[in-house]
């Protein structure tokens, strides 16, 4: 690519690729007010009212364009905003903005002005903690009824107090924008929560003109089951685990129970033993199997219509490997498998036919996959279905903090197993597929190429297991049985989920309990890109790019 | 051949016109009762045991062979749950659609030529304009359809039943044009006549004779045929108006108990009519070896509704533009030039 | 006070605190206005509810229902390896019109709450209902929390509990078949008042709440009030 500019290197980074924190703070020219040491990257503390202009000068200076995560939370003395940014390029270079604001006036800039992926983190933010943003595009409660009393995460709520939560016709809302409203011809309907082709509880407000969408507004928060209130009543080293488990619920429990172990490991810094990690990174791919399996065998029913031959042998072959999760971990769904420090116990006995039986896994995917793409990718019907619909183009995809299948299919090269390894899988050789389509096609596309990828790490990773030294089987860490870390100590890691980005936000306060428990959870932030997706497509395209997102409700509600 | 309302009046031996009324609804009785059965056996049974073959799953086995006997409960349950008139419906227009929807569907039996038992000939009426009468009356089918969707007072139906105006505009002419064809070889509008002229031996290939079927005689009409068929009755990969992961259940989603079986029944009935018209149309009716007529009649039947089984559990469903642009765009122009090419054939021949 | 006494007192407490839950004697859950007709139960009605009875309990089209954990076992459970069609009720409508049995799989939170409510009442009867898992149960892992019902049958009758969280396939199966046994024989989960009501928001008690929220919400608002300390 001759044509192409040379890259200009980011402002504040050395040339190995390091953050040059004071360069950074340079750059920004008297915006940082204090800075902070997280454990994964400093924080930057600014002024409530200079955050769009910090956040567009790191973004378009400093190259930070992934807004992965906005924070909120409540301190005795003050209200918080963090917004926890990374490179698509490199995610390894993290930063933190602190956005203190006083408890009398909790008021701050919006950064949905910067980054679209702001608006739904925010209005969370204001939802469940209470901060208020300027310039906030719509700022209105997302996950809990709009009738709702108090701020369910800030420290005087009241969680007996009666609430009443109204069963009303939402209005349309073209209705006020249109000048004649005589001679309106759109039509609202709502699509959901009890809806089959919403995944779940999901409700869509959709504005339609004949078939074609004019206008979709994802409303969720229909199973919003307080996890971040749970996890925060819970201690660190056994209660928490189980919950994870519940988020993604589609047999990604693994890929779950990981981001929360790799956060909390940095926060109380626990070495994990190489063995367990081998686990870990073995079992997690199972789960990943699981979930893409699901996720394809879902968008074809949207796509085909009741319930398919696709989709039933997707959930024959989710069988199988849950058998194998069921040997490992005991349960068939919600596995509770990983321990901080290691996994809760060692391979099943007799190990040689457990091997067996994932070696023969391992062999049968790549077979089952060509019958799916005899089915699906290669099916005329089904491409003139998919190909150019729910169009997703990669600025967009970023701008939106779309992470894992929904942004490799739209081109983002983005995996955190690769660009920031953690497990045993910077060992471990795989490829990370990307696809420049950028509709649906591609979405479905990857998620099934990735399951050949995955069905190579187990390979991989039997291999390993097996010739391992007998006496070398550690499968836990030694951890106090009472975890609790250094007061005042925050962290925010991720992992690579089966959506995508799955990263955990802990504050620890000295107790055996974080004091604030954050999930930063990928279908949200590829949910918002719907309304790009689905605007001026015709209805079936939106249920067939809902699918292509695969989100699990568990996850988007939390 | 006699047809069967003559045959019951001569069996009653009375000449009055009151004997051929009763003859005539005694036949009816008989024809509707025994499609009526076959809808019955494929819509709560046949469907479950089909779709679950194809998805490596038992399905019903728990009374009779083959659980064939969970039809009396299905059946019964059905009709007997609570009738619920949503607030705001369309009535009479509500109650009305399900009935000509089961109706419209039976009536095209009525010059179907079912073939014979034993000395019975299964064919009610064989009117001059018998073909034209099926196409009519099955495309009553959409009226119904409209008339649910606009009543319903939910914006699911409604979006069925214009899917439904839509589809059946684009399918309808094709499906026309593509039967117009057919009569080109024929001569005649009278299916029992075009059955006839598919009697005769085409050619033989060692023992087997070879009869001339117009599937055998041209394929390429038959393919459109069923293409056009298969959007007729609505089915995958064109189940558009009623779409279960998009619009709900389209124009049925309003619909309980006696009406929705009525509805459900209605589909089946429609689609066992469309493998009549394909099969008096193009695979010679009620012909074959060694059978009677109507047991060949009920497998060329049962093939189509199996076809229609495959479809749904393979094929994915197109979206409504890219149907009426296959429609319009694609099987209209196709239609058009197998007419002529046909007319082009049966000239050259003719001469 | 006796202690006979106070036996007989909780006992009558108990009878009447059932009653009032029952409401009218009559199960309006199977359509019974023809026996209303003729009275008492003649030889031949008695049949015909037997043979209702034996056809209920063996086929049952169920709603096409996920939210949340359980709603992948409830799939698992439909297809190949578990096959819950062949006890006839593996039909999935979408529509709730046209289904028997809702079976609730997983967590209920405020929000949804009202619209359960509004599906479940869009189920023509008889309708039965199988909760699944431990959060339809209790609320389940999530019971402490701030939007968590704590169990469906805070606002819909259930007839079977399947516990578990979640509860695997073959438990789910076992579940549906004790609901067609107990259909069978006729029984049905006895009506008790629910504590979370659509209603009017014209209806409620002008208490502090109501009052705030009286420019928000029509007087015609269906509306569901939770009462968080009077959750079991």
């Amino acid at each position: 690519m001759s044509l192409e500019q040379p890259q200009r290197p980011d402002v504040g980074v050395t040339p190995d690729g390091e953050l040059n924190y004071d360069e950074l703070a340079e750059l920004l020219d008297g915006h940082v007010i204090d800075r902070e040491q997280h454990e994964n990257a400093e924080g930057f503390v600014i002024r409530p009212d200079e955050v769009s202009t910090v956040l567009q000068t790191l973004k378009q200076e400093a190259g930070f364009d992934h807004l992965s995560l906005v924070t909120s939370q409540e301190y005795q003395d003050r209200y918080e905003s963090i917004y926890h940014l990374k490179k698509y390029k490199d995610p390894t270079q993290e930063l933190s903005l602190v956005v203190p604001t006083t408890r009398d006036d909790p008021v701050s800039q919006s950064a949905a002005s910067v980054f679209d992926t702001a608006d739904w983190h925010e209005r969370e933010a204001y939802d469940l903690v209470g901060i208020e943003y300027e310039d906030h595009p719509d700022l209105r409660r997302i996950l809990l009824p709009e009738t709702w009393q108090g701020h369910p995460l800030s420290k005087d709520y009241n969680q007996d107090q009666p609430q009443i939560v109204p069963l009303r016709e939402h209005a349309d809302p073209m209705e006020h924008r249109t000048e004649v409203p005589e001679e309106q011809d759109t039509m609202f309907i709502n699509i959901g929560p009890h809806h089959p082709a919403t995944h779940g509880v999901l409700h869509l407000k959709t504005v339609l003109d004949g078939e074609q969408v004019v206008d979709v507004d994802p409303d969720v928060g229909y199973l919003h089951r307080c996890e971040e209130q749970m996890c925060q009543q819970s201690t660190y080293r056994h209660q928490i685990m189980p919950y994870p488990d519940r988020w993604d619920y589609i047999s990604a429990g693994m890929l779950n129970e990981w981001s929360y172990a790799r956060a909390a490991e940095d926060l109380a810094d626990v070495d994990v033993p190489d063995y367990a990690q081998i686990i870990r990174t073995m079992s997690a791919e199972m789960s990943r199997i699981a979930a893409h399996l699901l996720a394809v065998g879902t968008f074809a029913l949207d796509i085909y219509g009741d319930f398919t031959a696709i989709f039933m042998y997707a959930i024959t072959d989710r069988e199988k490997v849950q058998n194998l999760l069921e040997d490992l971990s005991g349960q068939r769904l919600m596995f509770n498998y990983f321990r901080l420090g290691g996994v809760a116990w060692d391979l099943p006995e007799p190990r040689a036919e457990f091997f067996e039986n994932v070696r023969s896994f391992c062999e049968y995917i790549p077979e089952r996959l060509e019958e799916y793409h005899n089915l699906l990718t290669s099916n005329e019907l089904f491409q003139s279905r998919v190909i150019d619909t729910g169009v997703l183009p990669t600025d967009v995809a970023k701008d939106y903090g779309a992470t894992g299948p929904v942004a490799r299919g739209s081109g983002v090269d983005y995996d955190l197993r690769r660009d920031d390894p953690y497990g045993y899988y910077d060992e471990l050789e795989f490829d990370v597929i990307t696809d420049d389509g950028c509709d649906n096609f591609s979405r479905a596309y990857v998620r099934l190429e990735e399951m050949r990828q995955s069905a190579r790490i187990i390979e991989q990773c039997v291999d390993l297991l097996e010739d391992w030294p007998e006496d070398e089987r550690d499968i836990q860490a030694n951890v106090p049985r009472t975890l609790k870390p250094e007061p005042d100590t925050e962290v925010y890691r991720a992992v690579e989920g089966a959506k995508g980005e799955l990263g955990i936000y802990i504050r620890s306060d000295g107790t055996d309990k974080p004091a604030r428990f954050k999930i930063r959870s990928p279908s949200y932030c590829n949910l918002q890109t719907l309304e790009v997706m689905a605007e001026g497509e015709y209805v079936p395209d939106m249920v067939a790019a809902l699918g292509s997102l695969d989100i699990v409700l568990g996850e988007v509600d939390r | 051949m006699t047809l069967l309302p003559q045959k019951i009046a001569d069996v009653i031996g009375i000449d009055s016109v009151f004997v051929d009324i009763f003859a005539a609804i005694i036949g009816a009785g008989l024809v509707g009762t025994l499609i009526l059965i076959q809808s019955a056996l494929a819509g709560p049974w046949a469907k479950r045991k089909i779709t679950a073959a194809f998805t490596d799953r038992i399905s019903v086995n728990k009374f009779g062979p083959l659980g064939v006997g969970i039809i009396i409960p299905d059946a019964v349950r059905l009709i007997s749950k609570e009738l619920i008139v949503p607030e705001g419906v369309d009535r009479p227009a509500w109650d009305i659609a399900p009935i000509i929807l089961a109706s419209s569907a039976l009536l095209g039996f009525a010059v179907i030529p079912m073939g014979s038992l034993g000395p019975v000939n299964f064919q009610l009426a064989d009117p001059e304009v018998g073909l034209v009468f099926v196409f009519a009356v099955a495309s009553i089918a959409s009226i119904a359809l409209v008339m649910a969707g606009y009543a319903s007072n939910n914006k699911y139906s409604f979006l069925g039943g214009l899917r439904a105006v839509a589809q059946n505009l684009a399918y309808e002419i094709p499906l026309i044009v593509v039967g117009i064809s057919v009569v080109l070889f024929s001569g005649s509008l009278r299916t029992s006549e075009i059955v006839a002229a598919q009697q005769e031996t085409l050619f033989e290939l060692g023992p087997l004779a070879i009869p001339s079927w117009f599937a055998i005689l041209n394929p390429f009409a038959f393919f459109l045929f069923l293409v056009a068929n298969m959007a007729e009755v609505g089915r995958n990969p064109f189940d558009i108006p009623e779409a279960p992961t998009e619009i709900v259940a389209g124009h049925q989603t309003e619909y309980s108990s006696v009406y929705f079986v009525l509805l459900y029944l209605g589909e089946f009935v429609h689609i066992f009519l469309g493998g009549a018209i394909v099969a008096t149309v193009f695979l010679g009716g009620p012909a074959g070896p060694v059978l009677p007529g109507l047991v060949w009649f009920l497998i060329k039947i049962w093939a189509m509704f199996l076809l229609t089984q495959w479809l749904r559990s393979a094929v994915p469903r197109v979206r409504i533009d890219q149907l009426i642009e296959i429609g319009w765009k694609g099987l209209l122009v196709l239609a058009f030039f197998n007419l002529f090419l046909t007319a082009g054939l049966v000239g050259v021949f003719a001469a | 006070m006796s202690k006979e006494q106070e036996l007989h007192d909780t006992l009558e407490q108990a009878q009447t605190t059932q009653e009032a839950r029952m409401g009218s004697a009559t199960d309006e859950r199977f359509n019974s206005r023809l026996r209303q007709a003729f009275g008492s139960s003649p030889f031949i009605l008695t049949k015909l509810d037997k043979f209702m009875n034996w056809v209920r309990g063996n086929s049952m089209f169920i709603l096409l229902f996920g939210i949340a954990c359980c709603s992948i076992e409830m799939m698992h459970t439909y297809a190949a390896k578990h096959d819950l069609d062949r006890f006839g009720a593996g039909v999935p409508r979408a529509s709730p019109r046209q289904a028997d049995v809702i079976i609730v799989p997983g967590t209920i939170v405020s929000k949804f709450g009202p619209r359960l409510k509004r599906v479940y009442d869009q189920m023509p009867e008889p309708k039965f209902v199988v909760s699944m898992g431990s959060c339809t149960v209790s609320g389940g892992p999530f019971q402490e929390g701030y939007n968590v019902i704590k169990g469906a049958e805070e606002i819909i009758p259930c007839d079977i509990h399947v516990p578990g969280c979640p509860p695997r396939p073959e438990a789910l199966v076992y579940g549906v078949l004790k609901l067609q046994e107990q259909i069978r024989n006729g029984e049905s989960a006895p009506v008790t008042v629910k504590p979370y009501e659509l209603e009017q928001f014209g209806d409620l008690e002008p208490d502090e709440l109501v009052k705030e929220l009286a420019t928000e919400i029509n007087e015609d608002d269906l509306v569901m009030r939770y009462n968080w300390v009077d959750s079991p």
